[in-house]
């Protein structure tokens, strides 16, 4: 019997899921802080370096996400863990596949609606800059893009350690602590000795976001987002087939 | 329909479940009955393919559990322990939201089985509630109601009216008095008045197995080691009294005394397979001493219950039955 994904269950999930952020200050919340700490970044490089750049968002969102992400992903499982739901949800005709995946597409529509938030920066750089002053377009978009990818690469993390536990400050710990250590491998890479400095900024989520940044889609980029994403996936799967037993 | 075959289920040195085997008919309603940690919710589970058993098999619906167990899942409607529900649902978006994932992706139809749902569940006054915000009456209704939002041949419900107050048990009772007209229905309880007021069937369960299975009726029945005779006859005392001690299987014979509304009962003891009444009635006849009075006493199967699984807990109903 091989499992085939209930794609219409899971959408069902995820739009749940999705209707869920707004009907409660989470994401309201963390969106406010997203788009003051955005705006903040925007304006002071504009202004100090009076450039048509969003660079500066590159600079300190990353950071952001290490904390934001977790604090949206740590009551997906826990609650439904805590309050007995899950129960519910593990005995209707769903594979474990169709819950987590679900749940991690509920989040992604959050964050996709997040950081295309985000694309009202370059655009207003575009009618505000003097012609000559182009913006950079494909800067602009690898910055988002990296973003966003990072954002659900966090997501699937921070969907695990929602697995792990049925209290949400333990998971918004252990999803943080994963988020930086992806974070912080790669800054200090240059601290470590030869192969382990080259791969500490492999693992690391900084050197991926540099390429993406500077408007270069490579593929090993894109390979890495992917990989860790669905690797914790994974291991959020395995974790609901063990709650089972 | 419900068949359950060396069931074991073990958590670390716990057996939760041990090597239980019993067979549900179509169309039986049948409590599982027992303490806290029978292994009653552990059984349901394993039934509703929540957890996998360790040995033997459960079959539900001729499908084995394990092997088929989204199939099991479609077709079973399941009510779990302590009725968790997504407190920040309304309540007729928790039932579409059920409703979508059990695969009723058709709007207009499945409205209508919300529809239809809410009225049989009594859920019309709620509707528009937040299921955080019901009352426990009306949480059990919605879980309920989410538990039979397509239609489920078999129901497996977990303690169906804990925590109520006697006339939420009573509404909700009546509600699976409604179910079960067309279904087969599995529900435990630790409650006895519970089983005896829906049930055709008891499973005792104790410590992970069988302790009984059979009617309320037959289950008094059969833990009796004495059958005993409770009779008033017109006439005079001391001959009556003799003439019954004279009955060929009467071991003892006690009275008269007032028992119940009866003024003048004896009672007259014999061995469990030996009834009585027969030659109590001969007796009367040819003596021509009319009969006021005559039954036979059962234990209640709360005796029952309190002698198989030597438990104190189990106190009265805890609600009106
Ligand atoms: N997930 C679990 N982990 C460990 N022990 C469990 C688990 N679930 C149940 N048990 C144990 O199994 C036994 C049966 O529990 P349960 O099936 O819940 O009984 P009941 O529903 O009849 O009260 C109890 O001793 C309980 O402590
Ligand atoms: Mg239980």
């Amino acid at each position: 019997m091989t499992p085939v994904l209930q794609v219409r269950a899971v959408l069902a999930l995820a739009q749940r899921e999705f209707k869920g952020y707004f009907e409660s200050p989470a994401a309201y919340v963390a969106m406010v802080v997203f788009y003051l700490v955005s705006g903040y970044l925007f304006t002071a490089t504009l202004f100090l370096s009076n450039m048509a750049t969003i660079s500066g968002l590159a600079e300190a969102m990353p950071l952001l996400l290490t904390f934001l992400v977790p604090a949206l992903t740590m009551g997906l499982l826990s609650e439904e863990l805590k309050s007995g739901t899950f129960e519910t949800l593990a005995t209707l005709p769903l594979e474990d596949w169709d819950i987590a995946l679900g749940k991690f597409l509920g989040f992604c529509g959050v964050h996709l609606v997040t950081v295309a938030g985000l694309a009202f920066y370059p655009v207003l750089l575009r009618l505000l800059a003097a012609p000559g002053a182009g913006l950079d377009w494909g800067e602009a978009s690898g910055i988002l893009l990296g973003l966003l990818l990072m954002g659900l690469m966090y997501g699937a993390i921070g969907l695990f350690a929602s697995s792990l536990s049925r209290s949400q400050v333990v998971s918004f710990v252990i999803a943080f602590l994963f988020c930086f250590i992806f974070f912080m491998a790669g800054n200090l890479a240059r601290f470590a000795p030869g192969a382990a400095s080259t791969l500490m900024e492999f693992v690391g989520v900084d050197s991926h976001l540099d390429t993406l940044a500077k408007g270069v889609l490579d593929t090993r980029d894109l390979l890495y987002f992917a990989s860790i994403t669905f690797a914790f996936l994974y291991l959020t799967v395995v974790r609901l087939q063990s709650r089972r037993l | 329909m419900i068949r359950a075959e060396k069931l074991t289920k073990r958590f670390g040195d716990i057996t939760a479940v041990d090597g239980l085997d019993f067979e549900i008919q179509v169309g039986q309603i049948v409590g599982f009955l027992g303490p806290n940690g029978a292994g009653k919710t552990t059984t349901m589970r394993m039934l509703t393919a929540y957890l996998p058993a360790d040995q033997g098999r459960a079959v539900v619906m001729d499908l084995d559990v394990a092997e088929h167990p989204l199939e099991v899942r479609r077709r079973l409607g399941y009510l779990p322990e302590n009725n968790p529900l997504h407190e920040n649902l309304e309540v007729t978006d928790a039932l579409h939201f059920v409703g979508r994932l059990r695969g009723l992706y058709d709007d207009k139809a499945r409205t209508e089985r919300v529809k239809a749902v809410v009225k049989t569940c009594g859920l019309g006054g709620v509707a528009g509630r937040k299921t955080g915000e019901l009352s426990k009456g009306y949480r059990q209704r919605l879980g309920l109601a989410q538990a039979i939002i397509h239609d489920p041949d078999v129901l497996v419900l977990d303690e169906p009216t804990s925590g109520l107050d006697p006339n939420q048990v009573h509404e909700v009772r009546d509600l699976i008095r409604e179910l079960k007209k067309e279904k087969t229905l599995l529900l435990s309880t630790h409650i006895l008045s519970e089983v005896q007021a829906v049930c055709d069937r008891v499973i005792i369960l104790n410590a992970g197995r069988i302790a009984a299975d059979g009617t309320p009726d037959e289950l008094s029945g059969s833990l009796q080691n004495k059958n005993r005779l409770h009779l008033s006859l017109k006439g005079p005392r001391d001959t009556v009294r003799s003439a019954l001690a004279s009955i060929p299987g009467a071991s003892s014979v006690a009275g008269p005394a007032a028992w119940g509304k009866v003024s003048d009962a004896f009672v007259v003891e014999s061995e469990a397979s030996v009834d009585l009444r027969e030659e109590v009635f001969r007796l009367a006849s040819s003596k021509g001493w009319p009969i006021m009075h005559l039954s036979i006493e059962q234990l209640s199967l709360e005796e029952v219950f309190r002698k198989l699984t030597g438990s104190a807990e189990a106190g009265p109903g805890e609600g009106a039955s």
